[in-house]
């Protein structure tokens, strides 16, 4: 239901962009070359839409690879980051200060020592949604939750294991939300790599028609990287909400109140 | 448990006057003792004090090097992770099961043990939290508003219960409930209005909690009432 709904709203969007696109071809009387008429994206659509979804499917694979070594990069120097010792403060300042800088621009560096393959691609798709986890991981396990942690605080049971349990747990809508948005710039960081560089991918598929100026095979991919985009979205939510609803127990059970 | 408070100054961190300033005041235990006050008095203040959340910072705070000082209040919740009976069961040492079994028969919650704490009631909620406090080594339990959900008989029953099943045990009961404070507390430790300069006094009532067996009269009843009252909205002058 949560795909389809998301599937939904996309094509949604994707067909009034293509609406308006075509409104403004026709009231300024612009020439096919420049934006090309439904049948031609049709046509294109059809004699490369393998070879597209192939490029998608594999520009996805490596943003998904690139997402999941950022989340774990991300928990592990996180934990190290919620520490109030030095290690914790280096951490953090260091985060907070490398964030601000656009990993984008540094990704000329990274194809010029790792070459145009598979490593610069899921090295730039990783950096580039790490640091929003970070920082927000940083912030979830650093942040206390009184209400809950105070009696085992109070009562020597407290350690770390259990802090951590407890803010996750507390957080994990927050954390959901966290990694579908990183799970998108993942997505972007690709595309980004590919279109810099890379030789592969729907990034790359973009770029030669952009020197083509085929806005019909533009369309055509754009079209695919959204599809795809929700689809895995949707995945990590529907994870997100299955884990959400195992820890918090699948029935309901509101107790009625008594009296002894 | 003895507890004494000598010229205790406390300021919370960018406040611009003290809570307390030069606050002597002593505890006496075991027993069941309440602490009374306005709201923004420094009730729950002088309880992290006593529990050691906060320092003080001036003045002293002396304590039993050996006494187990715990502090609950009724916003605490436990992990949503797991049933209510699991939780419990996880944090009652071995040697308190059968305690832990008669307060939650005495609290009527033994029927949720399978629930999730975000199922239950305020009540229930606020119940199940001092159970697990119960059944923890202590020596001084400062309870804060942690009956402030339950229904009145209900509550009458648990404050009975307590000082039946823990004589030796201290209590520092901080409720709103003028009339429970007074009917169930051996003394009231009454919180003045805070004047600007901090308090610097607690007032001590004798309350009619140690007339075991005996219902005290409405007429004293009332008298206590007053008295806490009135104390209570008296204002606290710092001495010359």
């Amino acid at each position: 239901m949560r795909t389809l709904k998301r599937l939904f709203q996309f094509i949604s969007i994707y067909a009034v962009a293509l609406g308006l696109l075509w409104g403004v071809k026709i009231v300024y009387g612009f020439s096919d070359y420049l934006i090309p008429p439904p049948l031609e994206v049709l046509q294109v659509a059809g004699q490369n839409g393998l070879i597209y979804v192939k490029a998608v499917l594999d520009t996805l694979a490596v943003a998904i690879a690139g997402h999941m070594v950022a989340i774990v990069l991300a928990t592990v120097v996180g934990l190290v980051g919620r520490l109030s010792s030095w290690p914790g403060n280096l951490t953090r300042t260091a985060a907070y200060n490398l964030q601000a800088y656009p990993i984008v621009a540094v990704a000329p560096i990274i194809f010029l020592f790792l070459g145009d393959g598979l490593a610069s691609r899921l090295l730039i798709a990783a950096m580039i949604c790490y640091f929003p986890l970070l920082l927000s991981f940083i912030g979830i396990f650093a942040q206390p939750v009184e209400e809950v942690e105070h009696f085992f605080r109070i009562t020597g049971r407290i350690n770390w294991r259990l802090e951590l349990s407890i803010r996750t747990f507390e957080n994990l809508d927050k954390i959901t939300t966290v990694i579908v948005g990183s799970g998108t710039m993942a997505l972007v960081g690709t595309i980004i790599a590919e279109f810099l560089a890379a030789t592969n991918g729907i990034g790359y598929i973009i770029r030669k028609a952009l020197y083509q100026s085929n806005l019909a095979k533009i369309l055509v991919a754009l079209f695919l990287i959204g599809l795809c985009s929700s689809l895995y979205l949707s995945f990590i939510e529907t994870i997100g909400v299955w884990i959400k609803n195992r820890l918090h127990g699948e029935k309901t059970c509101l107790a009625r109140a008594s009296t002894p | 448990m003895h507890i004494a408070c000598r010229h205790l100054h406390y300021t919370y961190p960018g406040a611009d006057s003290p809570v307390f300033n030069n606050l002597d005041w002593t505890l006496e235990g075991p027993g069941f003792f309440a602490l009374f006050g306005l709201s923004g008095t420094g009730k729950s203040t002088l309880a992290r004090l006593i529990s050691g959340e906060l320092s003080p910072g001036q003045g002293e705070i002396d304590c039993p090097k050996t006494g187990c000082i715990l502090y609950t209040h009724n916003a605490e919740r436990i992990p949503g992770w797991g049933t209510v009976g699991a939780h419990l069961r996880s944090v009652t040492p071995a040697s308190k099961t059968s305690l832990l079994s008669t307060i939650l028969k005495d609290y009527g919650m033994e029927a949720y043990l399978e629930s999730r704490f975000s199922g239950l009631s305020m009540g229930q909620k606020n119940r199940i939290n001092l159970a697990r406090y119960l059944v923890q080594e202590f020596d001084l339990l400062i309870a804060d508003e942690v009956l402030a959900n339950v229904d009145e008989p209900t509550r009458n029953h648990i404050l009975e219960r307590l000082k039946i099943l823990f004589p030796q045990k201290t209590f520092l009961y901080i409720s709103h409930n003028v009339l429970e404070v007074a009917r169930f507390s051996q003394a009231v430790y009454v919180l003045p209005h805070a004047s600007a300069a901090g308090t610097d006094r607690i007032h001590k009532i004798t309350g009619l909690g140690h007339q075991e067996g005996r219902e005290a009269s409405e007429e004293l009843v009332q008298e206590r009432v007053y008295a806490i009252l009135r104390s209570a909205a008296s204002t606290s002058e710092p001495r010359p």
